[in-house]
């Protein structure tokens, strides 16, 4: 039968052995990391960016490389998903970008700011995370929009800031957020001059709309309209 | 009691009852945030309650470890504390440090690197209060005569938690590196160290309610903390698969961490095998129900719960979903927080020289706590499930899948109600116990009679 000498040789030696190991391979993780995550990236802008992104604690409300809290979006590729634009956008004003919903503090960050943490995000979204976040394998609901080549119906692809930024808050085809109307039948309703008015200000129109004026180029107001202007399907209410 | 100096634990206890209650309140506001309720976001946003409910937590585990070396070392070193003055002046400054950083945290003082929020200067200061306390304790140790493995153990638990607070300190511009030296700390407290100072605790009290023989319950001590090592060391990779850390960690932290529930399934097998060995019956039964009840706990929080998500091909689509807030609450709750609930319930009746654990709500206390914490970890488990399929297997954007599960959150919060009710009968029979008193000492010894 064991004795308990021997036991506690099975402990020591055991600890032993996996420490040693342990600090051999963190030796060779601190070797490769630069390399994956393009250390050479890393600018005083990033930096200042991840010195932000630790003092206001955005991490207790959202996860990043899925480390954080489950409040609020996963925001490893949020500059992948969301773009420049959006991100600029909602961290000059959260309340904007969601109204109604879910509560994200705001900073009143400066532009300076605002640029070092989106430098920051679109760094963190290009180190290599062995696959993670995983594509959806399911369903694929919210992709579909993205993909390219054959929709159903062989419908127009939408322009790259639409995807980003307008889904956010509107959907097509089922996909997309629930804080303005679907834009399915978009084209039907209103005319190309309309819609351009529209997304350059929409508070010119509609005083009280809870849409945000976007900071949109002529280009991409002009993409996107035309590409509002393709989308005819009848909604069934 | 057998020593006057072992009193000092009766205020490490109670500082723990107190901490406890109060991140019991922060928990209601984040599981009300979750249902859309979050009229308190003006003046306590969610990352605020947040870093506070998990700072307190780790708080009164630590101030409960302290406690519970204070009162275990004399009693196993047959010696008084060597500075009981000491013992005192380091649990205020510790006190002080807590609520500096909780009341920081409400300003936005802080560091934003979950679990470890502490802003720099305070984390100089923990070290100090820290070191204090293994200097106190370990002289104790040295300048006695008797050197119990349950002792040792206890000790080299609580100086290498010490030590591995200092990785947490590195500074690094890499989130990559930041989020590899933080896991040091978290992980291999939860996953390592701790587990030393929870395998010292429960054999203790098992010597004492079992009257198993020490060398038996000290020689599976052994075995069971070398699981833990072999296993947990190099099952730290489990945190290293999608943070920007090499592919082999997939391989390695697979491999270990699915080891780790060994080491839990040992100790729950254990407990129960010396609680049948020991013939004679210890009057505390209620603190033998929190020793099995901790071992058995921890095994599915930290076992069956951590293995259900630790392999790589399930990690990739539960990494940081509501699976995991799962697994922390079982987890923590039956290994570290019934580890404290059981030593304060064997102690009380000891350092007062009082006995209250044959009230009824002292069983009340047990069951309606475990059941409450057993179906808040089912509703987070719903939860986390719907939001790994909906959001990660189906694409769902973020917020939508929330508006799905809010429901299981009034779920969480109900249970949460019945976990509150257990909990508060703790502290109300704690309450009743009174302050601790010199007469007790040598009225009981605590040992099986
Ligand atoms: C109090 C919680 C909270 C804090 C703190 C917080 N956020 Fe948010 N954030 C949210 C929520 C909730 C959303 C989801 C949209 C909404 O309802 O506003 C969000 C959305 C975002 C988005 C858009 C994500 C997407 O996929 O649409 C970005 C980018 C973002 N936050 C960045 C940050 C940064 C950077 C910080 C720190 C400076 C931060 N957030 C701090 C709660 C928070
Ligand atoms: C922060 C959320 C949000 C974002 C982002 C957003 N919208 Fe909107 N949008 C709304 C809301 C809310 C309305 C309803 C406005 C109202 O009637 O007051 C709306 C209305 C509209 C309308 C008019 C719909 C109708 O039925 O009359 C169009 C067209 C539109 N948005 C297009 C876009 C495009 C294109 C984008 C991307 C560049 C975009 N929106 C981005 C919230 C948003
Ligand atoms: C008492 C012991 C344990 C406690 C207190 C505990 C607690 C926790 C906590 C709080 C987290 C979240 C940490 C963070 O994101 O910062 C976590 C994560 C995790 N735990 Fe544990 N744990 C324990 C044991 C285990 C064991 C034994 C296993 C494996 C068998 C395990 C597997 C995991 C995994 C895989 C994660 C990462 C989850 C993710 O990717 O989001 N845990 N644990
Ligand atoms: C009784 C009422 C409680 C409620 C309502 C509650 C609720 C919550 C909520 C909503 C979160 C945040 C999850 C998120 O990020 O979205 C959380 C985090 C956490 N709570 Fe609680 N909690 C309670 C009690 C406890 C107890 C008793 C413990 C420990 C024993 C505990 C340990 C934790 C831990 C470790 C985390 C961090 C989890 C992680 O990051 O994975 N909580 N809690
Ligand atoms: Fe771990």
């Amino acid at each position: 039968m064991l004795t308990k000498s021997s036991a506690r040789r099975f402990f020591l030696l055991g600890t032993m052995a996996c420490s040693a190991a342990f600090v051999l391979l963190t030796l060779d993780t601190i070797k490769q990391v630069p390399k994956r995550t393009h250390e050479e990236n890393l600018t005083p802008e990033v930096i200042r960016g991840k010195n932000l992104w630790d003092t206001s604690n955005c991490m207790g409300c959202h996860t990043i490389m899925g480390e954080g809290a489950y409040y609020a979006p996963e925001l490893t590729k949020v500059f992948e998903r969301r773009g420049e634009t959006f991100i600029k956008s909602i961290l000059r004003d959260p309340e904007a970008m969601y109204p109604g919903q879910r509560k994200m503090v705001n900073y009143h960050f400066s532009q300076q700011e605002i640029d070092d943490i989106t430098a920051f995000l679109k760094w963190i979204g290009e180190v290599d995370l062995n696959g993670f976040p995983a594509k959806p394998d399911l369903g694929n609901v919210a992709t579909a929009i993205h993909s390219t080549g054959s929709s159903p119906e062989g419908a127009v692809l939408p322009p790259v800031t639409f995807s980003q930024v307008c889904v956010a808050c509107h959907a097509v085809g089922g996909a997309g957020g629930k804080v303005g109307p679907a834009l399915d039948d978009i084209g039907l309703r209103k005319d190309a001059a309309y819609l351009s008015r529209w997304l350059t200000d929409p508070q010119a129109i509609k005083a009280d709309s809870q849409m945000p004026k976007l900071p949109l180029s002529e280009k991409d107001i002009k993409d996107i309209v035309d590409y509002l202007m393709t989308l005819k399907n009848e909604v069934k209410k | 009691m057998k020593y006057s100096s072992q009193k000092v634990a009766y205020w490490f206890f109670a500082t723990c009852m107190l901490l406890f209650g109060l991140q019991i309140i922060y928990g209601f506001i984040m599981g009300f945030a979750h249902m859309g309720m979050d009229g308190l976001h003006p003046i306590i946003p969610f990352n605020v309650a947040r870093a506070v409910h998990t700072n307190l937590l780790v708080m009164w585990l630590l101030a409960g470890f302290m406690g519970a070396a204070y009162f275990i070392v004399p009693d196993e070193c047959e010696r008084e504390i060597i500075w009981p003055k000491l013992a005192y002046v380091q649990l205020i400054s510790f006190v002080t440090v807590g609520v500096v950083a909780i009341v920081g945290y409400h300003f936005f003082w802080w560091e934003g690197r979950k679990f470890l929020e502490i802003p720099r200067p305070l984390d100089y200061l923990v070290v100090v209060n820290v070191l204090l306390f293994v200097a106190n304790i370990g002289l104790t140790i040295w300048k006695s005569k008797r050197h119990t493995t349950t002792s040792l153990v206890l000790f080299f638990g609580l100086l290498t938690a010490a030590l591995l607070y200092l990785p947490g300190m590195i500074s690094t511009d890499n989130q990559t590196m930041d989020s590899y030296w933080r896991w040091w700390v978290v992980h291999l407290w939860v996953e390592g160290v701790w587990e030393l100072i929870m395998g010292a605790i429960l054999s203790f009290l098992l010597i004492k309610l079992t009257g198993v023989d020490r060398e038996v319950i000290e020689k599976w001590l052994y075995i069971i903390v070398g699981f833990t090592f072999l296993s947990g060391i190099l099952g730290t990779g489990h945190h290293y698969y999608y943070i920007g850390t090499p592919r082999y960690w997939l391989i390695i932290g697979g491999l270990f961490s699915a080891l780790e529930p060994l080491a839990f399934l040992g100790m729950a097998i254990y407990a129960i095998a010396m609680a049948k060995k020991g013939g004679r019956s210890h009057p505390n039964q209620t603190a033998l129900s929190w020793t099995i009840g901790c071992s058995v706990m921890s095994f599915v929080g930290a076992g069956f719960l951590g293995f259900a998500h630790t392999l790589p091909q399930v990690n990739m689509y539960t990494h940081g979903t509501l699976v995991t807030a799962m697994h922390g609450h079982m987890a923590f709750w039956g290994a570290y927080a019934m580890l404290i609930l059981a030593i304060i319930t064997y102690a009380m009746p000891l350092l007062t020289g009082r006995n209250l654990f044959t009230r009824q709500s002292a069983t009340f206390a047990f069951w309606t706590s475990n059941i409450g914490m057993t179906a808040m970890t089912v509703a987070f488990g719903i939860a986390g499930v719907a939001q790994v399929y909906l959001e990660r297997r189906m694409g769902l954007d973020f917020l939508q899948v929330q508006k799905e599960i809010e429901v299981h959150f009034l779920g969480l919060v109900l249970a949460a109600v019945l976990f509150t009710a257990g909990i508060v009968a703790f502290i109300y029979n704690f309450i009743g116990y009174g302050f601790p008193s010199n007469e007790s000492l040598k009225k009981y010894s605590g040992d099986v009679s």
